[in-house]
């Protein structure tokens, strides 16, 4: 039995079978080949090379249409390289003249070059080494197969084992067959982990190396709970695990029964719980589970599952299958919030090289840098909005210009729709996410231009904070308890008020259930959480006041330190509602 | 017996991080476009200049000097085109016009 440590960030329990994903580094299965299968080692060698070129010159149009020029110029210089007369001939010679297998000649040639590139004392460079290494992958992952391709060929329930997921990888994951996940490097708040709790099955990341002590195959029990990977569980760790999962079966079937019951207050005040979805069909996890609503539906993900750019069918019928879903409540559709740590597929290597993409262009930005993905978007809005209740908000909005720029596109789709006689609702609310500290300090000039406003904390506090929450060195001082965010969403609260703006709060921190009394307690009256969440937060809303919740802000706000805060929170929520302390 | 036309330039990087991956890039890929050798040398190294990973092995870094010399029928032009890149600072996107 091995027991690996992790961050748990998708809770449950579940057993089964490992199922390893290739590593980063492919094992080349053999060194030479036999003197008469030369041509044809040769020919494999050509076909692979040609798919690798191919790929590339793909990713490259891509990156040209929504990256800009700089990005799509890395492509053309990989592509360059995978093309270069000089290194295939050095390739096909090892191939042709010692009879090494395609596999390993091009690595031991590219290899060579980076090594090369890497010894040449000069940091910059050095790190381009990186470039040889991927292509050196690609034409390994070509020639041996694609590895992770069997993942879309699953037929039996596996647990997976990976390095890393991708964004793209986790988003396509078969939850038929996939009961849950483990890799080596991840972060709390990383997206890879959100989507681990969309897809609603157990996952732990961040394990450090673990993969060469598994073959797979072997029973592995994830536990996302305390984040515990167990490897070849014992007889006695397998029992214990029954009977957890027992208990955390009973408290579910508590939390069920909450599901027809209004989310309000002892003193009949209504809260509004709503769900937070990535996809479509996420809606039936927040239906059952009793949702006021849809309070943020994260539309990039449309993006980052596809293989292609969504069309506006695409788009216009992923809304309607979530307005349809709440045909008598809000939903609070985002535009697209792609860059940072959301790349489509293909792109990835390439933007995470960007000295600070936190801070780069992403979010609103690259939307309004790439108009026609934007204006396909808001078309299929503005003509969804007519079949229901639906809102569009701007994420990352810094400033007064952005978001009058974003507006002004806005009518010009409208005019466009005008124009071709296209019905759609003119009159859609407009709002606007308020994660950037600048929209905070200009909250009260913001109130008079948008309808709403909804605040991302996860933005917020790692902005405010000026911590990147998905690097492990300094995740730990990405608190939501911290007294500057409070004192943000009291400056929100307040300003949205003189204006009569209606505030919605998402993110983690409204998914955790301490926080809901301090969230109240200081005005605000939407919450939008993780849809597994939402019983225990209408549970915690059911059991207080707004009095009580009021004096547990005020208190909140008298205290130095995060941790004092969170502290003070977990005490009161014991009182409130203590089965939730698992 | 005849006379190949030969031609040879000195050009200065004035890239604030070199001669890195793009800029490799668009020399070869200006460089292939001939049917002439193209070779860039920088001190005693000398390079293909079609071959974008031989420019990397250059470590040309800011400031540094390279002789950029032609061999073949069309020598003249692919000096020209190459030189014009450095002028430009790697930015000229009229380049490649053909």
């Amino acid at each position: 039995m091995l027991v690996k440590t992790g961050i748990a960030v998708s809770q449950g329990v579940t057993t089964g079978p490992a199922m390893v994903l290739g590593t980063e580094d492919f094992r080349i299965p053999r060194q030479v080949v036999r003197t008469d299968a030369v041509e044809m080692e040769l020919n494999r060698f050509r076909t692979a090379l040609e798919a690798v070129c191919e790929e590339i010159a793909s990713n490259e149009q891509l990156a040209s249409q929504q990256m800009g020029r700089e990005i799509a110029a890395i492509f053309a210089a990989h592509l360059q390289m995978a093309r270069d007369e000089k290194l295939i001939n050095e390739i096909e010679t090892q191939i042709r003249e010692r009879c090494h297998s395609p596999e390993f000649a091009a690595s031991r040639v590219l290899r060579r070059y980076a090594r090369k590139i890497e010894n040449l004392g000069n940091s910059f460079l050095a790190e381009r080494a990186v470039d040889v290494y991927e292509l050196e992958k690609s034409i390994l992952r070509h020639l041996l197969g694609e590895g992770r391709e069997e993942l879309a060929d699953l037929t039996a329930p596996v647990i997976v084992l990976a390095h890393n997921l991708s964004v793209g990888e986790t988003a396509g994951l078969n939850t038929e067959f996939v009961l849950g996940f483990a890799t080596e490097v991840g972060a709390h708040t990383s997206h890879t982990a959100i989507l681990a709790g969309a897809l609603e099955i157990p996952a732990v990341v961040g394990i450090g190396r673990f993969l060469s002590d598994v073959s797979g195959g072997e029973s592995v029990i994830i536990d996302g709970n305390h984040g515990e990977v167990i490897i070849d569980p014992d007889e006695a760790t397998v029992e214990q695990y029954r009977d957890s999962q027992a208990k955390i079966r009973s408290v579910a079937a508590r939390l069920e029964s909450l599901r027809p019951l209004r989310a309000e207050t002892k003193d009949v005040k209504r809260i509004s719980i709503m769900g937070n979805i990535e996809f479509p069909e996420e809606v039936d996890h927040c239906t059952q589970r009793g949702a006021d609503g849809i309070g943020l539906y994260r539309t990039e993900f449309l993006v980052l599952r596809g293989r292609s750019e969504p069309t506006e069918e695409e788009h216009f019928d992923a809304y309607c299958r979530v307005l349809d879903a709440f045909p008598d409540r809000p939903v609070f559709i985002r535009t697209l919030d792609l860059g940072a740590d959301k790349i489509p597929d293909g792109l990835e290597p390439v933007l995470e090289r960007t000295q600070n993409p936190m801070l780069g262009l992403r979010s609103i930005r690259l939307s309004l840098r790439n108009l026609p993905t934007f204006k396909t978007q808001l078309r299929a809005l503005l003509r969804a909005a007519s079949h229901g209740d639906l809102h569009i908000m701007f994420p990352l909005i810094s400033s007064l210009m952005e978001l009058r720029h974003a507006k002004l596109i806005l009518a010009d789709v409208m005019e466009d729709l005008d124009e071709t006689g296209i019905p759609f609702r003119r009159d859609v609310p407009i709002g606007m996410m308020v994660e950037v500290p600048s929209a905070v300090v200009l909250a009260e000039q913001f109130a008079k231009e948008v309808d709403f406003f909804s605040v991302g904390t996860n933005d917020l506090i790692q902005y405010t904070l000026a911590c990147d929450r998905s690097d492990p060195a300094v995740a730990n001082l990405y608190r939501s308890g911290d007294p500057s965010i409070l004192r943000m969403l009291q400056m929100i609260v307040a300003a949205a008020e003189i204006h009569d703006r209606p505030v919605t709060i998402c993110g983690q921190m409204s998914s955790d259930p301490k926080f809901v009394p301090l969230l109240i307690g200081m005005g605000l009256r939407r919450l939008s959480a993780i849809p597994y969440a939402i019983p225990e937060i209408k549970e915690v809303v059911r059991s207080i006041t707004i009095p009580q919740a009021e004096q547990i802000a005020e208190h909140a706000m008298t205290l130095d330190l995060a941790r004092d805060v969170e502290a003070y929170l977990r005490e009161e929520l014991v009182r409130i509602s203590p089965d939730l302390i698992l | 017996m005849n006379e190949i036309s030969v031609c040879r330039q000195t050009v200065t990087v004035e890239l604030e991080n070199g001669l890195h991956l793009v800029p490799c890039s668009r020399i070869a890929q200006e460089a292939s476009r001939f049917d002439c050798e193209v070779q860039v040398c920088k001190d005693d190294l000398i390079v293909d200049a079609k071959t974008i990973l031989e420019l990397m092995t250059l470590n040309a870094e800011f400031g540094s000097t390279l002789v950029l010399e032609a061999r073949g029928d069309d020598a003249n032009q692919a000096i020209r085109r190459l030189v014009r890149l450095f002028e430009t600072r790697f930015e000229d996107e009229a380049i490649g016009d053909g």
